[in-house]
This record gives C-alpha cells, structure tokens and sequence, in this order.
C-alpha cells in the first residue's frame, strides 16, 4: 500500500498540497503534465523528488508541496462519493474495535473508502479487510481506487446489499463496522461473520439516535453485552497571538492624570478669564495655553479610548504626540514580526505576499516576538458539532461450562435480572413494529 | 541491551496474536467488578491472587482462560457466569421520587446482614432477603427497583470480569487510575495521535514519552513487531514504563524498541562507557568474562541505536513530554525524512500555541494544526437514552504538522495577479478611504489560521503596503 521509498517513482500516488483546502491525489505519470492555479508542471518533473519536496512551477510562478500519502491525507484529498467518515471517528473506532496488525475486519458499505484506507493500514498485510458496498457503481470506484493503491492483498470488496444477503465470511473476523442506513438488519449476519473462539466487536455508525435505539435493540437481541454509545468531536484550536493585556494600573493612572489636568485647565480658565476681564494679561499666557490645549487632546483621546472597548488595546488607537515619536521605532518592529508570522504561518497565506516583503523580513530586525505578544489557542467559532453516534457491543464467546458453575450463573442471571429479561423481549417487539411501519 | 521491561516470560507459549484472547501464565490481568471499576491481578502459576474486600482465588484457575468471562469467586474458587445481555440497564440513574428519605424501610440490620454473609448465604440471596423485608419496595418504580438491586449487586456480589489488554481497555483503566502520569492521554486522543502520526507496521519513528509508556504502548500495540522506535528518556537506566505491563507484549513485539537519553541521544556527545576489554593477562572468570560480554553486548547496542538515530529519515516524532517540546525538535527535526509527521500531545493548549507560533518561523514545518477531542458517552438503555452526567474534561490537546523539504527558490503565484488587482482597486476608487497601515497591524487578534483565512488575505496585503510604502 502506497510507495515507501524516499523518492518519488513514475506511477507513485502523491498527495499534491496546494493549500489548506486544496489537496489532491496523484499518481504521477511522465509524460502528463499537472496544471493548476498554482502553476503548471510536468509530471517528469516529479520523478527522483524527495517526497515531501516544495516544488517550484518551471515558469518562477508558484508551486505545490509533494507528499507521502497517509490514509488522513487521502481522507482530505479523496474524491467524494458519499458522506465520508472523519479521522476523530476513525481514530476511536479503530482503538475500540481493537483492530491492529492482523486483524480480520469487516466494513459495510464502502463509500468513499475513507476508513477502508485508515484500517488496511493499520492491519498491514497480515490483517484483512472485507468491505461491502450495496451501489454498484461506487463499488467499482473504489475498486479500482483499492487496486491503484496496491491495496487488493490487503482488502477484498465485494458489490452487495449486506443487510439483505449478509456477508461472504463467517466465523471469521475479529471485528465489525457498520455504515449502513439500517445496521440493526445487519446485527444477525454479522454475528454469523464473526468469529467465536474469542471476543468480538461491533461498532455501527448512525446519525440518528432512532437508528441508535433500533441497534441497540438488534444487538441486545443477538446476544451483544457492553453495550455503549459515544460520540467524540475534534475541536480545531486557531492559535494567535496577542498583545499581552494592559495592565488596569496604566489606564488608571492615565485616567488620573487626565483628570487632573483637566482640572488644572479648569482652573487656569477661570484664571484667564478673571484676569481678562481686570484688563490683565499675564505675559507668559500664550506659551502655556498650547500646551494646555495638547493636554486636553490627550485627555480627550484617553477618555475616548476607555468609552470604547473596542479600542482599549495599547497600539490600537495611539496617541501621536511628540513624546511618542520615539516610541515609533519600537512599534514598527512589532509590525515586521506580526508580518512574519503571518508569512510563515501557513503557506497558504504566503502566496499572497510579495517577494519584497519577504525580503524585508530576512533583513528586518524581527528576532524574537516582543515579549509584549502572547501566543493563545481558542477554539474555532464553528465546528462540526454531530458526526454520527457510535455504537460498540462486545460478542463473548460462551459455552456453559459443566460443573458448579453453571448453577450460580443461572441463579444470578434469572433470580436478579428480571427487568433486563423483559427489557430484551420488549425492545425487539417495539423495533419489529417499527421496522414494518417503515416496511409499509 | 534487549530487555526493555522487567516483565519478561517464558516466550514459548506466548504467541503475540493470542495475547488478548487467552490469558497466560505470568499475565497482569485486568479484571472489571461490579462497581464498574478496574483493577490489576497478576496471574502467576500455582498463586493466590487477591481482589481488594472479595477475597482471594488460585490463578490457576485463570490460566488458559479467554478474556471476557465474568466469574464469582466462591472460597478459593472461581465459577463462571454466563454473559448478561444489556449489562447496560443496571447502570442507570432511575429517578428516587417514591424514596422518602430517613423513613424506616429495611428492618434487616448491618449485623444480621452480616452474619448471613459470615453463614456463606449466597449475595442473591441476601438481597432476596432485604427485598422481602424492605417496606416500601412494592412501591417503587421498576426503574428505582432496578436501581436498588444494582446497588445491593455492586455491594454484595463478590463476581469480576476479566478485560483483555487492548489498547482502548489498558488506556481507559490508566485514565481512570491515575490520568496525571499518562499526561491525561485519554484513549480518543491517543487513537487520534496514532493516526496522525501514520503509526503502522514498518514505520520508524522518534518517540518521547514521559506519559509513563502509554504512547509507546500504543505504538507497539499498532506496529505488530515491525517497524522500529527509538525512544529518548531522562534516566540512566531504560525507562520502565509501567503501561506497559499491562500489555502483556511478547518480547517479539518489544524487540523494536530501544531506548536512549537525552546525553547518548546527542549526536556531539560521545558517552562515557566503561571499558569492555579488560587488559589483564589473568584468566578471567566466567563471572568476569560474562559481565563484560553483557558490557560489550550493551555498548554495542547503544552505538548502533545511535547509528540509526543519526542515520536519521525517520517517518514520525512524537512527543507526549514534559520537557520543551521545541528544545527537542530543534534537535531532533533533522532525523525526519521528507513528508514525516511531527505529533506533539500536551495536557496544556498554551505549551501547543506557543509552539505553533514558533515552527511558523520555519518554512520547513507546513500545515500545523492543533485540535482538542471531545468524547461524550451515552446510557443506552430502552426509553432512558440520555448522555452520562460525568464526563471527561479533557484528552489534552494534540499538535500535528507535516515536515517538508523547503525549497527558497520557489515564489508564490498569486501575487502578480494580486498586486494588479490591488492596484486597480486603488486607482478606481481613491476616495474608498485606505485602511491606514497603523490602524490594522495594530489590531490585536493577528488570526493566522484557516479559519479566518479570508481576513488574512486582507491583512497581509495590507501590511505588505504599509511596508513597503
């Protein structure tokens, strides 16, 4: 499954990164060429590459990032045939269904082939995989997408409606993953499927808590225990940084000194006035009014700030005075260093950037961030909130034992559990009935 | 230096695919109770285990058993119980509203209930009896029936599962016992830190793990014997990591992995070794002569662990540590190949951003993402459907970046397209008043990530302007 030698060899599949939200599979054939708005190549080109090389477009202008494929890359690249599964699913799929190198692992349907890849890879080629798709036409996709990727040793993928003919092993897999609109008429075939000389597991997969509660009932029926349902999410965090939040000592004491000076400005109008009207004007008026006047702005633009929050940052809105000249400098090379963040962070930015900027930045003083920026995480304003539900229960092979044992276990099971009793036989009765609405 | 862990057994009769199937002579078994909660037995052969307050049993009677059965503990014996289908339904929070709190219900005593118990009366029996007796039980509803007889089950039944050491099953009793010393690694998060890190049979990857072996476990569990892991540590000796024991791995399984520190790690460093030629004319004793093979044997190990090391195209580093996490990149970076997966897990998200912001500094670290799981569980019991109370806070918090060969020579292609737009924005409308250079780097939220990407493209034009200006 997919090339593990340091280059690129002609018929590899690489995953060629644009950016963030464009990443595409190829397989790379000498002789095509690959054109995108990131420039056009040829595929020749990318033979006795590293992989994981930035690739520059033979024209100068852009270029592409070509990497190893990983089953989570593919997963972000795949073309899309059906709602895919994503790797927080798949992830904790794998780790509940205990599924690693060797495993025997059935997958119903296909779809995309999403978590076909993540499993066969984990399985390795001492592990297989059966995966079952009901469309006929996808079943062929990934077909041929499973045989490009040298994936056939490891997965066989057979075209059928599971719920409907049940599976083409049995007594044979380690654990099995249901995808399917109606899981809980698949329950019965795979426990045949499954393989009864140890534990087994079952995990299916439903958006909705009605299809939960069906499966519930199915695998309750079919002598699943352990029954549990999870649902698990992946938070993306946007990392930024910022300015380290003022200290309220400084907004006070500016606050404070306004006041004072307004205050002063108060009573030095009251004074002029006075004296104006005496006919007195004292000689060194003229001077010290400018000065009051440029007090006064800097009170007002201080008062202005606190009545908007929005502003309260210290930079946001700063107060150009003669004084703060000097202090220029300083804020300049925060900006430079704001800039190479924002160029390095992600190439997909850096695209936009022009070459002389990025000059300026190898030559700009923009060693460490000043320590006045902090880097923070805060979860991104919109996530995916619901996948699916996952439902897992266990299978336990059990043959009752002869002997003393057997006696304790019947007391228990039927003295104390009365209620689990008439839960079994009342939830399948209500999913009958609702199967046969839906049926009708 | 082979033996990683001090666990070691006979390796004859202990095939790695049945090691969580059967257990074996030697195994630490995790064993469930009633009350949901788990715990460790070590099966040794002709031994006595002993379960905290239910008594002790002869591991014997463990040995060659499968994983999954529940059994009572009956004097020193063990008999097995049938699997109970929806196990689920006792473990409910039936609502108490016919319960009135302080009447008297229960005229059977903590003496007499006792004394039964001292009789060898049966724990359903016991419970029968405080049935009978209890006053106002008719009165209850079948939930709050259900719910008293799981709380007397949980108090008297002297019955135990056995787990098999899966990786989800070792994880979640660490997690539960003790989340600090596997870093609060819960098993969504650490399923998710494989994945990313592409662990699989075959792959070499760069391993710190101060999670007490959780991560190693993990990736032995995932690799099947093949593959290699270098682990680096801060001790003199191997480290032990006691997750894991709970493994029971064949030593087939653990021959991928060896261990190296911080000092021996260091490629411009040069370990002190003790001598392994004694020059002595004297026949060495066999003592003597065995002690420096093992020397031998051991500095041999480590040269060419380092070798291999600094030989480097690695295909991952991962790193659940409490040290510096960009201290050691900076070191250890140059061991990846083209296209490796760099995974960085930590209980705390500023250790991750801080580090994110500093990789961007180097072009060779593309696409960092730093995510957080969140992992809900739900009672699933018929009409009683609903999410559990209590859930886990946190799983820490994972930092995946991608490492590639940059390449200084290549230039971004947008930017003729986009200084023409620009400039024809400019000159169309002078009067657009021009966002001032100041104003917005000064914004304080500097957003780098995709999720404001459209704001970036805005912004980075305009510091470009405002610089170059």
């Amino acid at each position: 499954m997919w090339s593990s030698t340091r280059e690129i060899a002609a018929g590899d599949l690489v995953i060629v990164w644009m950016t963030r939200d464009n990443i595409q599979p190829l397989v790379v054939t000498p002789g095509k060429d690959f054109n995108s708005k990131y420039g056009n190549y040829r595929q020749a080109d990318f033979v006795g590459v590293p992989y994981g090389s930035k690739v520059g477009s033979p024209s100068g202008k852009g270029f592409v990032y070509l990497l190893r494929p990983t089953p989570e890359l593919w997963t972000l690249a795949l073309p899309h045939r059906t709602q895919i599964v994503y790797i927080a699913d798949i992830a904790f799929i794998t780790s509940r269904l205990n599924i690693r190198p060797g495993s025997r692992v059935i997958e119903a349907g296909t779809g995309s082939g999403s978590f076909t890849h993540s499993v066969a890879r984990t399985i390795g080629e001492s592990g297989h995989l059966w995966s079952y798709e009901f469309h006929e036409a996808r079943a062929n996709k990934a077909r041929e997408e499973f045989t490009r990727h040298g994936m056939t040793n490891i997965v066989t993928l057979t075209h059928r409606n599971v719920c409907k003919e049940g599976f083409t092993v049995e007594n044979t897999v380690d654990s099995v993953f249901l995808d399917l609109p109606a899981p809980w008429d698949a329950v019965e075939h795979a426990k045949k499927a499954l393989r009864k000389d140890r534990i087994t597991r079952i995990c299916c997969f439903s958006p909705c808590m009605e299809q939960v509660l069906r499966t519930v009932a199915a695998l309750n029926e079919a002598g699943f225990t352990e029954v549990s349902m999870y649902e698990t999410l992946l938070r993306p965090h946007e990392v930024t940084q910022v300015p380290q939040p003022q200290l309220i000592g400084e907004v006070s004491s500016g606050l404070k000194e306004a006041e004072k000076r307004r205050e002063e400005k108060r009573l030095r109008q009251i004074a002029n006035n006075k004296a104006r009207l005496a006919g007195t004007e004292p000689a060194s008026s003229t001077k010290r009014k400018r000065g009051d006047e440029r007090d006064a702005r800097l009170a007002d633009e201080i008062s202005r700030r606190d009545l908007n929050p929005s502003d309260g940052s210290p930079g946001s809105k700063r107060v150009r005075t003669e004084e703060d000249e000097g202090m220029e400098a300083e804020a300049d090379i925060t900006t430079v260093s704001v800039q190479v963040d924002m160029i390095k962070a992600d190439e997909n930015e850096g695209k936009l950037v022009a070459d002389e900027s990025r000059m300026e930045i190898t030559t700009s003083p923009s060693s460490p961030t000043p320590t006045s920026r902090i880097s923070v995480s805060n979860a991104l304003p919109e996530v995916r909130g619901h996948t699916s539900y996952l439902t897992f229960a266990i299978l336990v092979p059990f043959s009752a034992p002869s002997g003393t044992g057997e006696e304790a276990a019947s007391t228990i099971a039927s003295e104390l559990a009365p209620t689990p009793g008439a839960s079994t036989t009342a939830a399948p009765s209500e999913a009958q009935d609702k199967s046969s609405v839906v049926a009708s | 230096m082979p033996p990683k862990t001090k666990h070691r057994k006979d390796t004859s009769s202990h095939q790695y695919d049945l090691r969580d199937v059967v257990i074996q002579a030697g195994d630490c078994v995790l064993v469930q109770l009633p009350s949901g909660d788990i715990t460790g037995v070590k099966v040794d052969s002709n031994s006595t285990a002993t379960i905290k307050k239910f008594g002790s049993f002869h591991t014997n009677e463990l040995i060659g058993q499968k994983y999954g059965n529940a059994y009572e503990i009956q004097g020193k014996r063990l008999k097995v119980l049938p699997p109970r289908t929806l196990q689920e339904v006792e473990d409910t929070e039936a609502t108490n509203e016919y319960i009135n709190d302080g009447e008297f219900v229960q005229p059977l005593t903590i003496t007499e209930i006792q004394a039964l118990k001292e009789a060898g009366v049966h724990a359903t029996d016991i419970i029968k009896k405080q049935i009978e007796l209890h006053s106002s039980y008719s009165l209850k509803t079948e939930y709050s029936k259900e719910k008293y007889k799981k709380r007397k089950e949980v108090k008297y039944f002297r019955t135990f599962i056995t787990i098999p050491p899966t990786l989800n099953n070792v994880c979640e009793y660490w997690f539960l016992k003790d989340q600090a010393r596997i870093r609060d690694i819960r098993v969504d998060t650490l399923s998710q830190l494989l994945n990313l890190a592409n662990v699989k049979p075959g792959g070499r990857y760069i391993v710190v793990d101060d999670a007490s072996g959780l991560v190693v476990s993990a990736m032995l569990e995932r690799m099947g014997g093949e593959g290699r892991i270098i682990t680096i540590h801060d001790s003199e000796s191997p480290p032990p990591y006691p997750v894991m024991t709970n493994m029971n791995f064949s030593p087939e399984t653990i021959s991928i992995l060896s261990s190296l520190n911080w000092a021996t790690a260091d490629e411009e460093y040069t370990p002190i070794l003790p001598p392994t030629e004694v020059e002595t004319t004297d026949a060495k004793s066999e003592r003597q002569k065995s002690r420096l093979n093992k020397r031998k044997a051991m500095t041999n190990h480590l040269f060419s662990t380092r070798k291999e090391l600094f030989d480097g195209e690695f295909d991952g580093l991962i790193l659940a540590t409490q040290y510096d996490p960009y201290s050691i990149i900076e070191k250890y970076a140059q061991y990846l190949g083209g296209s490796a997966n760099l995974v960085v897990h930590s209980p705390y998200p500023q250790i991750l951003a801080d580090l994110q912001t500093k990789l961007r500094n180097y072009p060779e670290w593309l696409s960092p993402s730093l995510t957080e799981s969140w992992l809900r569980r739900y009672q699933v019991l018929p009409g009683r459907t609903h999410p559990l109370m209590n859930m886990s806070g946190s799983g820490g918090y994972l930092l995946h970046v991608i490492r590639v060969y940059d390449d200084p020579e290549a230039s971004y292609t947008k930017l003729y397209r986009h200084r023409n737009k620009k400039t024809k924005a400019d000159a169309g409308d002078s009067s657009t008043p021009v966002i001032e250079g100041s104003s917005t780097l000064s914004t304080p939220v500097v957003s780098l990530d995709e999720g404001s990407y459209h704001n970036e493209m805005q912004m980075t034009e305009d510091v470009k302007l405002s610089t170059t200006m």
